[in-house]
């Protein structure tokens, strides 16, 4: 079951209510789902027609595909998605990712909250256990949290349990572990004082680096405890086999306390990088459920497997960014806007990126929080391709002194340089500015990047958790990830003081003004928004496209079918 | 330190019976007088063009080079505009786009033969480079022998083992990604080859009558390299050079699969065919079109190579 | 015999000391580390991470380390993917490669020798141009059309193979990897052989045995076949070692768990001990191979005295 399905947000409390009817109603949706498209499978000129029956498939395998190796199999360690898509499978933190990517119960079977909404009290189910048997207490939950801040284990999400007290201080190696604001009150009574009002908090502790981990076994393997002979668990699946940069083989849990509602017996992840050949496994049977596809490959999918590709709004946001350290853009923000307002970006997004929305804003949709939209975004074509050469004339600029600056970006593939060969194009036509791409190695991006030695740069940013902070951050004063060396004091107090606000509807007022400052700044050029991109088998449901793109295997089933 | 069969004549040097010009015994163009030596390759062009299978070659090359350089200039499109309303169109008559739009609307005609311009150019520049290099190479280390050999030759050993993808990288940092480096990179990798068989050649060489007869006339050193070894090594030298150019080529092909090759909107034959590998099933015409033109000069380069040391040994029928 | 082998291994050890000072150098002068990300990390945890791969330390002070841990046969943790170690990846990949190349190679040499073979004996006849122009088909078209083409034809369209993965002791899991990476092999080794079977056959020792009345057949077997080995056997010196130490596009492409794949990613991402691990593995078959073919050489021929 597909397609943009936005959860609206429960409230709170209601949901810790609603904590065991969750999974039923999943699975209940997905069998009267299944019945009623039952008769709509297979896709018209689809290569291969699949039949797909209302009941249960037999042999309950799922075979799905990695854009990469991840980095580790430590959820603490792991910080890119692939390594994500493993962790949601084998570990489950205080709450779980529901079938639509909202936060569930998951080893904490409730919870309450402090009406400062600053200390919260987490109640860990009985039958919550490892996969060796052991209970998931309270205390590896701390042991687990603990070591995320030490900075001697080098986890690169240290920071984003920043909202939980004493952790930056941790982080930046001037406290303790112990201090950390987690305490274990007994074995199944977890107590976490926060810094600040986290009206997202649930939904952090969905998060990888917060899932638990079982102390012994890494005090004896030390960086081995990975190994599937080693390795303990308290999720849905456990590991039974790794191949580096080809294959990861779970097995379903029988010790998992939902173990009873989890129908695959087996999840397969095959590692491929090179995102045609995910489309052609998908297509020759082997692979179920793709990570990716070719972007420019979308029109060709889509005409030939029809429902089977599935895209929804994902969180992240595609753009240039400007250097304000250095000419042309420090100080000059006619320059700014007239390259900001100098795209068509309907035009172009539907052309070369028609799975993606063309981005006016930094955040992307989000419920609950109202886009700033610009003024220039509703102006004709003519008027705003009239503004831009005005503002690029004050800017100092003209046909016979045009502006010469590069676009750098990494190296990503033929369709991202297409894309910025694409916007330079306009700027080109529009404005008569000279821009050219410059394709640089990743990791050398990210140098020149961190050391402000590049004018105009991609720069793309993917949310982590539902709530802007996560966006807004990055154009803090002096913020890790403030690219471009962006400052503005007005932004700081506007972001300090969403900070401070424990109201939601507040709070995001608070953002959308800081985002209007922005827009004002012209402090960078949005693009679009991303999209997932899934190559899905009609016969695979028990998911649900989500904004933050998290499917665990744990509530996936397959129905009979024939056919690939 | 050498396990080459010392005293044996090893093939495809020079000819060993007289061909039907008169030519000395053991003929080569400088130990000849100017006038033997221009008519030794004119012989030696004679001979290539009797073979059908090298005229076709190279006349294909001619015309492919020719196309080239004339096409871009006939054509009203440019390799750089997009239009966005003719995006991955195929091979069309309408618009005069006879092999069709790539994904950003541009005359698919038009960027192939820049990308041929720049594959050519890359090909022709980088094999001149490695022989260059690795004929100086291996005609000192074979002549001079003993310690030197020993050590030019395993340094050869040791700089096959040199991993060439930082290598490019760090010059690409500290020089910026110029054309030029890509000749100079890929040059500087592929005279090892041409390094280990002059070498070779230059050991069997050093025996035969006529570098005695130099070297008791007292002919030595440089001299003896450059006016005796070298000019006999140039048979094999060309047939390799010209199979050096296709390696190249698809050298650089990799290279711009892995996105270290010519800069956009610059295109090359080997990242238009990666470009179009990745688009393979939903616009075939992407792939076929580069792919089929880097064959094709790639088998020219091969026949040719191959015509060449047929050419240069009449030995063979 | 004996002693000139000894001799060469001996010598492979300063050679391989200076591959992997040079691989060592090479990395660490580009620019960018492995942990740079485009999240950046808080500086005690950047630090810390340093520290314990020893990124902080003067460059000669790694290097030394690093030689250290070599010696002991510890080609160090991979910094990349944090939960193993370069051994590990190597050992896992290697058997993979070495497989999937052998294979490659017999049906190189085999189809290819044929062919060159058989070219330079019906020299001039459509029996030369012809195969001669399919192998050639090998040396011209790029690997990397050549295998997703072939995942097309023969496993999405036609079912009849597995589009990719490994699956050890699975022979219909080898054939597309196997034949898309020996099509080039193919055709450098028809042409090798094309070329130097002409040059034997026109020398004037088979013209005294064919002078002398001896069967075609026995001369090619027995006479010429020796010594049009070596071209051939000079170019796959490192044409082997290329060949077990994996192709980087049959990989991907195939989704083959080798060592290839990983020597482009180490590169790009700064592992810099997974790349010189895998470098000095590259390079010890480099001389081993090499050692290989100058011993064959003397086999070959009689009078090849080994200095």
């Amino acid at each position: 079951m597909s397609g943009r399905a936005h959860a609206a947000r429960a409230p709170r409390a209601a949901l810790a209510a609603r904590a065991g009817l969750a999974a039923l109603v999943a699975l209940a949706a997905g069998a009267a789902g299944a019945v009623g498209a039952a008769g709509a499978a297979g896709a018209p000129g689809a290569p291969g027609v699949v039949d797909v029956g209302p009941t249960l498939a037999r042999t309950q395998i799922l075979a799905r595909t990695l854009d990469d190796e991840p980095r580790s199999l430590d959820p603490q360690l792991a910080s890119d998605i692939p390594g994500q898509r493993i962790a949601d499978d084998l570990f489950e933190g205080l709450t779980a990712v529901g079938i639509d990517g909202r936060p569930v119960p998951g080893v904490a079977a409730s919870w309450q909250e402090s009406a400062d909404g600053l200390t919260w009290v987490f109640h860990l189910r009985a039958a919550a256990r490892w996969s060796n048997g052991a209970p998931v207490t309270a205390g590896d939950f701390v042991y687990a949290w603990r070591r995320e801040v030490d900075p001697r284990t080098g986890s690169q999400y240290a920071q984003g349990l920043a909202p939980i007290a004493g952790a930056l201080a941790i982080a930046s190696g001037d406290a303790p572990p112990d201090t950390l604001g987690v305490r274990a009150l007994d074995a199944h009574t977890l107590r976490v004082r926060l810094a600040g009002p986290t009206p997202y908090l649930l939904d952090l502790l969905s998060q990888q680096y917060l899932y638990p981990v079982y102390a012994p076994v890494i005090r004896r393997y030390g960086e081995q405890w990975t190994q599937p002979a080693h390795m303990v668990c308290d999720g849905a699946f456990v590991l039974r086999e790794h191949v580096i940069g080809s294959r990861i083989t779970l097995q379903k849990n029988p010790l998992y306390w939902d173990a009873a509602h989890v129908h695959l017996q087996r999840v397969v992840y095959y590692v491929l990088p090179d995102r045609n050949v995910q489309a052609e496994r998908f297509m020759a049977g082997q692979a179920q459920w793709t990570d990716s596809f070719a972007a420019n490959q979308h029109d060709w999918l889509a005409a030939h497997l029809g429902a089977q590709v599935v895209n929804s709004p994902y969180f992240g946001t595609y753009m240039l960014g400007f250097n304000f350290q250095m000419p042309p853009f420090r100080d000059n923000r006619p320059l700014r806007e007239a390259l900001v307002l100098a795209i068509d970006r309907e035009p172009l997004v539907h052309a070369m990126r028609s799975m993606y929305q063309p981005a006016y804003t930094l955040m992307p949709p989000l419920p609950g929080y109202v886009q700033p939209v610009p003024a220039w975004a509703r102006l004709s074509e003519q008027a705003r391709h009239a503004l831009a050469r005005r503002l690029y004339r004050e800017a100092g600029y003209s046909h016979t002194d045009p502006l010469r600056v590069d676009i750098v970006t990494s190296v990503q593939g033929a369709d991202e340089r297409h894309f910025y060969e694409a916007v330079a194009a306009e700027w080109r036509a529009i404005l008569g500015a000279d821009v050219h791409v410059d394709e640089e190695e990743f990791k050398v991006l990210i140098q020149d990047r961190e050391l402000h030695k590049v004018a105009l740069f991609h720069d793309a940013w993917i949310g982590d958790y539902p709530d802007p902070y996560t966006f807004m951050q990055i154009f803090y004063t002096g913020n890790g990830n403030n690219n471009g060396a962006y400052s503005d004091p007005a932004f700081d107090r506007l972001i300090d003081a969403a900070g401070r606000e424990a109201d939601e509807a507040a709070r995001y007022r608070l953002f959308g003004a800081a985002e209007r400052v922005l827009n004002e700044d012209a402090a960078y050029i949005p693009l679009y928004y991303y999209a997932t991109r899934h190559l899905v088998k009609p016969y695979v449901r028990g998911w649900r496209s989500n904004i933050m793109d998290r499917n665990l295997s744990r509530y996936m089933y397959l129905l009979e079918h024939q056919g690939d | 330190m050498s396990a080459r069969p010392a005293g044996e004549r090893i093939p495809m040097s020079v000819p060993l019976q007289r061909p039907a010009a008169p030519e000395p015994p053991a003929a080569s163009p400088s130990s000849a007088p100017p006038a033997r030596a221009g008519a030794f390759w004119r012989l030696t062009l004679r001979r290539l063009a009797a073979q059908p299978t090298t005229r076709v070659a190279a006349a294909l090359l001619a015309m492919i080079v020719i196309g080239c350089l004339v096409i871009p200039w006939l054509s009203p499109y440019d390799y750089y505009t997009p239009h966005f309303d003719l995006l991955s169109r195929g091979p069309m008559l309408a618009g005069a786009h006879l092999f069709g739009t790539d994904p950003l609307g541009r005359d698919l005609l038009v960027r192939v033969m820049w990308g041929c311009r720049i594959s050519l150019a890359v090909g022709v520049a980088a094999s001149l480079v490695s022989v260059l290099i690795g004929v100086a190479w291996g005609a000192i280390a074979g002549y001079v022998g003993g310690w030197l050999d020993s050590t030019m030759m395993r340094a050869v050993d040791v700089l096959y083992s040199v991993p060439f993808v930082p290598f490019v990288i760090v010059l690409t940092v500290l020089f910026g990604r110029s054309l030029w480096l890509l000749f100079v990179a890929i040059g500087a990798v592929s005279w090892l080859d041409i390094a280990r068989i002059v070498r070779g050649q230059t050991l069997s060489l050093k025996q035969r009558e006529f570098i005695e007869a130099a070297r008791v006339a007292g002919v030595r050193g440089v001299d003896m390299i450059s006016r005796h070894i070298v000019p006999n090594l140039l048979g094999i030298v060309a047939v390799y050079a010209t199979l050096t150019i296709p390696a190249v080529i698809l050298f650089e092909a990799l290279l711009s699969f892995l996105g270290l090759g010519v800069q956009s909107p610059m295109a090359s034959l080997g990242s238009l065919v990666a470009d179009g590998a990745s688009d393979m099933q939903a616009h075939p015409h992407l792939l076929i079109v580069p792919a089929a033109l880097l064959s094709l000069i790639i088998y020219c380069f091969n026949y040719l190579g191959d015509g060449l040391r047929d050419a240069l040994d009449p030995r063979s029928r | 015999m004996l002693r000139y082998t000894l001799r060469r291994l001996i010598i492979a050890v300063p050679t391989l000391l200076l591959i992997a000072t040079l691989a060592f150098a090479l990395l660490h002068a580009a620019p960018g580390g492995p942990f740079d990300s485009d999240k950046r990390m808080l500086p005690a945890i950047q630090r810390a991470i340093e520290a314990r791969y020893h990124l902080d330390e003067p460059l000669w002070r790694q290097y030394v380390r690093y030689l250290g841990e070599l010696s002991r046969g510890d080609l160090g943790p991979s910094f990349q993917y944090r939960d193993t170690s370069v051994n590990q990846i190597i050992a896992q990949g290697l058997p993979v490669d070495a497989t999937v190349g052998l294979a490659a190679l017999a049906l190189a040499l085999l189809v290819g020798g044929t062919v060159g073979v058989s070219a330079a004996l019906w020299h001039g006849t459509r029996w030369d141009h012809a195969p001669m122009a399919l192998a050639a088909v090998g040396i011209s078209v790029p690997v990397f059309v050549v295998a997703p083409l072939l995942i097309l034809v023969f496993a999405v369209a036609l079912h009849w193979l597995p589009p990719g993965d490994w699956v050890a002791g699975s022979p219909s899991h080898l054939v597309l990897p196997v034949v898309a990476l020996a099509l080039p092999y193919i055709g450098y080794v028809a042409r090798l052989m094309r070329g130097s079977t002409l040059e034997v056959l026109a020398s004037p020792f088979i013209r005294s045995a064919r002078a002398k009345g001896l069967p075609s057949r026995l001369i090619l077997w027995r006479h010429a076949l020796r010594p049009a080995l070596t071209p051939l056997v000079s170019y796959l010196g490192p044409a082997i070692a290329g060949l077990v130490t994996g192709s980087i596009v049959v990989e991907s492409v195939f989704g083959l768990p080798g060592i290839g794949r990983f020597f482009i990613t180490a590169a790009l991402n700064r592992d810099y001990t997974l790349l010189v691990g895998i470098t000095v593995l590259y390079g010890a078959f480099i001389i081993l191979c090499n050692l290989l073919a100058d011993l064959c050489y003397a086999w070959i021929d009689p009078r090849v005295r080994l200095r």
